[in-house]
């Protein structure tokens, strides 16, 4: 027989004699297969949606967005620019009816195109695009799919009656419907082929492509210059979008990444680590092949084939299981975020994860073998270092003479015989540890995201409710029963002195307006003098502030004021164009600013008693929505994906836990058969298997725990802080979920390896 | 009454051509007090019917009975009880557990699932019967072969089984110290021991002496 047969008749026939450790190994492999790939699916998608979306959509380098206007007159300022290579101009029209498939909607937005053609900045998925004739609508595809929409069907558009669905188009401008309003596209030249041409056509959105995406910045700058004229004008770039877009997913994507890494580390290890438990069981049969002239290569090669016969069918279930499980939610998520699937373009990264989920274990078990094929032959047929973990050993206890004891008993004993092995056992207290804390982060996160969906607080709106009233009427307010606090919230626009196009929502509380705001602080403080701000993301990037520099708010009726920024803010609204500043440096300039009362609920107050006290104050009372608020959907979705991280993570803490026990009992058979030959059934092999699961699901789950509330949880918190603030320490609920899933899965480890113990015949073990 | 009742087991190994009936209708009774050694070539299968007799295996054919509970036909939930409360195995390796002293070793069948009362001071007066409380904290690998067989066999008897089986008690042992274990296996008082070996020398302390071939168990001629 050649060589390679030979070696892999000696991995077939390895695989035969163990054939319940190889389906072990295997699902192991599976397991670390599915983990990989279900981040691959979802982190690849996500990670390059936006890319995608913007090549599928040739999405264009700047959007303004501007008071509706004459689209020749736009159209001239924009020719007046350098670098253009083409535009588009549309009339975004908002809150309109629609109706189709026996769904309707009042708060559609309408993208009327003013000259139809290729570069519209969306995709069409299917269908065909408009013309510039007939009753024809795109419609985008999130609001196809939630409405289960086809091509040809009616759709109902008031004002201009039925029209028909020629296709679905995917602009990733803004997210999609659930997440963002309704949106369908419409040809301005078809509508007046219905209902005549308007005389003056207007348009308030321009797309500008350009030929030199490098000099972006300076034509924004002469664009801002241009505008005269234009009134509210709002640039959007293509970052811009990007940093938007990417908020919504991004914090699922580092955990997803993160998840998987330590997946792969932690499979790649609890694999290498068996294998090498199996070389060492098997230093004797190596020692005596040696011994017969079989060269190390050889015996390296047939153990690497057997670890690759048993993770080629595994990695493949593995990652096709993952696979199919998460394209679904994850191509849910893409569409609602306007970003198209990535189909084919999966198959390169799922294809590597397979590799690694072959190559690794593989690798693992080539390692050991090459390492022992190594020693001398002598040493090796001795059994070599197999009983080397008793030797140094101090002798402790015992008295001569006094009454023997044996402590703890079976229990005892099996955790004294997982810790004979300390590598290993270091290693699988480090998996669980680390599975532990990530899964208690799930779950600080989940419920943390049911907040999000309820609690405009998370999201650094502490008030519940406005109410109408005039700011006299605060104290007033604040005497309701259930009112933790109330105060006049003023909130006027503003712009940017220097540079009148930027807009600016300008929002004043007397006193201190963390109490009904808080959005979390990005860099240095909070407001404290009369003349200081606090001002958002989106402004302190459009306006170039930082802490310390000056900002000067053009109010309406033309006063100016300047204050020096001291704290740039996180927050959703506006863009982050907004500015927190002191109702006294407000009211001086502008002392009739429109306003409203802030009403802070106490905790667990009743709503309803609220509101009704405040209409009999005569107030009509306005319960707050968050961006998030009609974000439901999402969070639905990144439930449901958590959840199947959760899963998968529980699935990895049972199998190292299992390994650990099946290693226990397969490297101490003699000891185990010793015990059943004395009388021990499986309640024995049962105690020693827990005393064994205990010493180390106990470690593991305090550093777990210590973990997820030293390290993890802050982490995260850190990373979402520039959008909302999420406090992710666990709470005792959390970790009481997962003490007691440990103590589940350590349980159904324990029975599942004792009763495969038990069936085992005694004298099978006593033969050495 | 007897301790130990086989009636004609019979053991057939393998399958299809390499079939091989290792044991063919063996009977063996033993009673209190008395000690019994079985000698045979390797392989002629005293192994297998040591197993046989302690519950560890099961015979094609043919009864057990110990103590007076039959084996045969017991469900594999009542066969480790019967071992526990009646029967002790010393083996050729100890097998003595690695993390546990010599002491512990003794006492981790006390300490097994319904094992029976007063388990730890038996321990302790076996311990010093055999003469090992010097080295009772020391673990197997600071322990020499003769007192690793000692603590063996402190172990088999520490749940006072009225049967001891032993596979070779002294083949892991020099002379001095196999002469010692068996003087022990030879002082037991009331209670039934089947030694097997294929050493004649061993055989010469048993009250009788029978030998395993062709799958017979037959009077050894030379017997005392
Ligand atoms: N489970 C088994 N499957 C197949 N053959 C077996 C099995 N157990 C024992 N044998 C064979 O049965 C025969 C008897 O084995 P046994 O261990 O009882 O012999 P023995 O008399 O104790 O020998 P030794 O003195 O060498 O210990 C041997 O040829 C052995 O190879
Ligand atoms: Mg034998």
């Amino acid at each position: 027989m050649s060589a390679p047969r030979s070696a892999l008749a000696l991995a077939l026939e390895g695989l035969r004699a163990r054939r319940r450790r190889a389906v072990l190994s295997g699902l192991g492999i599976a397991v670390a297969a599915a983990t990989l790939s279900v981040s691959v699916v979802i982190g690849y998608g996500l990670g390059t949606g936006f890319h995608r979306a913007t090549a599928a959509a040739g999405l264009p380098d700047v959007i303004v967005r501007f008071d509706p206007q004459a689209a020749p007159r736009v159209a001239a300022r924009i020719a007046a620019l350098p670098d253009v290579a083409r535009y588009a101009l549309r009339l975004e029209v908002t809150n309109v009816g629609i109706g189709a498939r026996g769904h309707q909607r009042g708060d559609a937005v309408a993208e009327v195109l003013d000259a139809p053609g290729t570069h519209q900045g969306y995709a069409v998925l299917s269908g065909h695009d408009l013309g510039d004739r007939g009753s024809d609508v795109l419609v985008e595809q999130g609001l196809a799919s939630a409405w289960g929409l086809a091509l040809g069907d009616p759709f109902y558009v008031d004002g201009l009656g039925p029209q028909r669905v020629v296709g679905f188009a995917e602009g990733p401008d803004d997210v999609g419907y659930p997440l963002g309003k309704p949106r369908f596209y419409l040809s301005r030249p078809a509508i007046d082929a219905q209902l005549g041409a308007q005389a003056d056509p207007r348009v308030d959105l321009a797309e500008i492509w350009l030929r030199n995406p490098a000099y972006l910045s300076e034509v924004l700058v002469q664009a801002r210059a241009t505008s005269f004229g234009l009134h509210d004008i709002r640039f959007a770039t293509r970052s811009g979008l990007r940093i938007l877009i990417d908020q919504a997913a991004g914090i699922v994507i580092d955990l997803l990444v993160a998840l998987s890494l330590i997946a792969l580390m932690t499979a790649g290890v609890m694999l290498a680590v068996s294998a090498r438990a199996e070389v060492q069981r098997r230093l004797g049969a190596i020692g005596v092949r040696r011994a017969v002239g079989a060269t190390r290569a050889y015996l390296t090669v047939a153990h690497a084939l057997e670890a690759t016969l048993v993770a080629l069918p595994a990695a493949s279930l593995g990652v096709l299981l993952g696979g199919l499980a998460t394209v679904a939610p994850a191509g849910r998520l893409e569409t609602m975020l306007n970003e198209p699937a990535p189909r084919w373009a999966l198959a390169g990264p799922l294809l590597l994860a397979w590799l690694a989920a072959v190559l690794i274990p593989s690798a693992g078990a080539a390692w050991p073998a090459w390492r022992a094929a190594g020693r001398p032959v002598a040493r090796l047929l001795r059994g070599a270092d197999v009983a080397s973990s008793g030797a140094g050993a101090t002798t402790r206890g015992g008295v001569p003479g006094s009454s023997p004891r044996l402590r703890g008993g079976l229990v005892a004993l099996g955790a004294r015989m997982v810790a004979a092995r300390r590598a290993r056992l270091a290693v699988t207290i480090a998996t669980l540890g680390l599975s532990a804390a990530f899964v208690l982060l799930l779950l600080a996160l989940a419920s943390e995201l049911s907040s999000l969906e309820t609690d405009p607080g998370a999201l650094g709106k502490r008030y519940a409710l406005t109410a109408a009233l005039p700011p006299s009427a605060a104290a007033r307010v604040r005497r309701i029963p259930g009112v933790l606090a109330a105060a006049p919230r003023y909130e006027v626009q503003g712009a940017d002195s220097f540079d009148l196009g930027e807009t600016i929502d300008v929002i004043a509380y007397p006193g201190d307006h963390t109490t009904f705001e808080a959005p979390a602080l990005v860099s240095g403080r909070r407001l404290r003098g009369g003349r200081e701000a606090e001002v958002g993301a989106g402004l302190a990037t459009a306006l170039g502030l930082t802490e310390g520099s000056t900002l000067a708010l053009a109010l309406a009726d033309g006063s100016e004021l300047r204050l020096r920024v001291a704290g740039v803010v996180s927050s959703l609204d506006d863009d982050g164009r907004v500015a927190y500043i002191p109702a006294s440096a407000l009211l001086g300039p502008e002392p009739a600013a429109p306003s409203a009362i802030a009403v802070v609920l106490a905790p667990g107050a009743d709503v309803s008693t609220v509101l009704a006290a405040l209409t009999r104050l005569g107030a009509a009372p306005t319960p707050v929505s968050t961006a998030v608020g009609r974000g439901v959907p999402l969070v639905d979705v990144l439930r449901t994906i958590l959840r199947a991280i959760a899963i998968v993570d529980g699935l990895v803490c049972l199998y190292a836990l299992v390994q650990a026990c099946a290693l226990t009992v397969q490297e101490r058979r003699p000891a185990v058969a010793v015990m059943r030959a004395g009388g021990g059934g499986v309640g024995a092999i049962v105690r020693l298997l827990a005393g064994a699961a205990l010493a180390i699901v106990t470690p593991a789950a305090v550093i777990g725990v210590l973990l997820e509330r030293g390290v993890l949880g802050p982490a995260l918190s850190h990373l979402a802080e520039s959008y909302a603030t999420l406090p992710l320490g666990a709470g005792p609920a959390e970790i009481l979920a997962v003490l007691a899933g440990l103590a589940l899965v350590a349980a159904v480890a324990v029975v599942s390896v004792a009763l495969d113990a038990a069936r085992e015949p005694v004298i099978r073990g006593l033969a050495t | 009454m007897s301790v130990l009742e086989a009636r004609s087991l019979v053991k057939t190994i393998g399958t299809g051509r390499a079939l091989r009936t290792l044991l063919d209708g063996v009977s063996l009774s033993v009673g209190p007090g008395e000690l019994v050694a079985v000698l045979g070539r390797s392989g002629s299968g005293k192994s297998t019917l040591l197993h046989l007799l302690g519950g560890l295996d099961h015979p094609d054919a043919g009864q057990i009975s110990v103590a007076g509970e039959e084996l045969t036909g017991r469900g594999r939930r009542r066969l480790p009880a019967i071992r526990m409360r009646h029967i002790g195995f010393v083996f050729q390796q100890f097998h003595l557990i690695d993390e546990l002293t010599g002491a512990e070793n003794v006492l981790l069948p006390t300490r097994l699932p319904g094992a029976p009362a007063g388990g730890a001071r038996r321990a302790a007066e076996l311990i010093e019967r055999l003469g090992l409380e010097p080295v009772t904290a020391h673990r197997p690998h600071e322990l020499s072969g003769g007192e690793q067989q000692r603590f063996a066999l402190a172990r088999a008897l520490v749940n006072g089984p009225e049967l001891i089986l032993a596979d070779e008690p002294t083949g892991s042992l020099d002379v001095e110290n196999g002469d010692a274990v068996l003087g022990l296996l030879r002082d037991l008082p009331r209670r039934a021991v089947v030694i097997v070996t294929h050493e004649p020398d061993t055989a010469a302390i048993a009250d009788r002496v029978l030998r395993l071939a062709g799958g017979q168990l037959l009077a050894d001629g030379r017997g005392p």
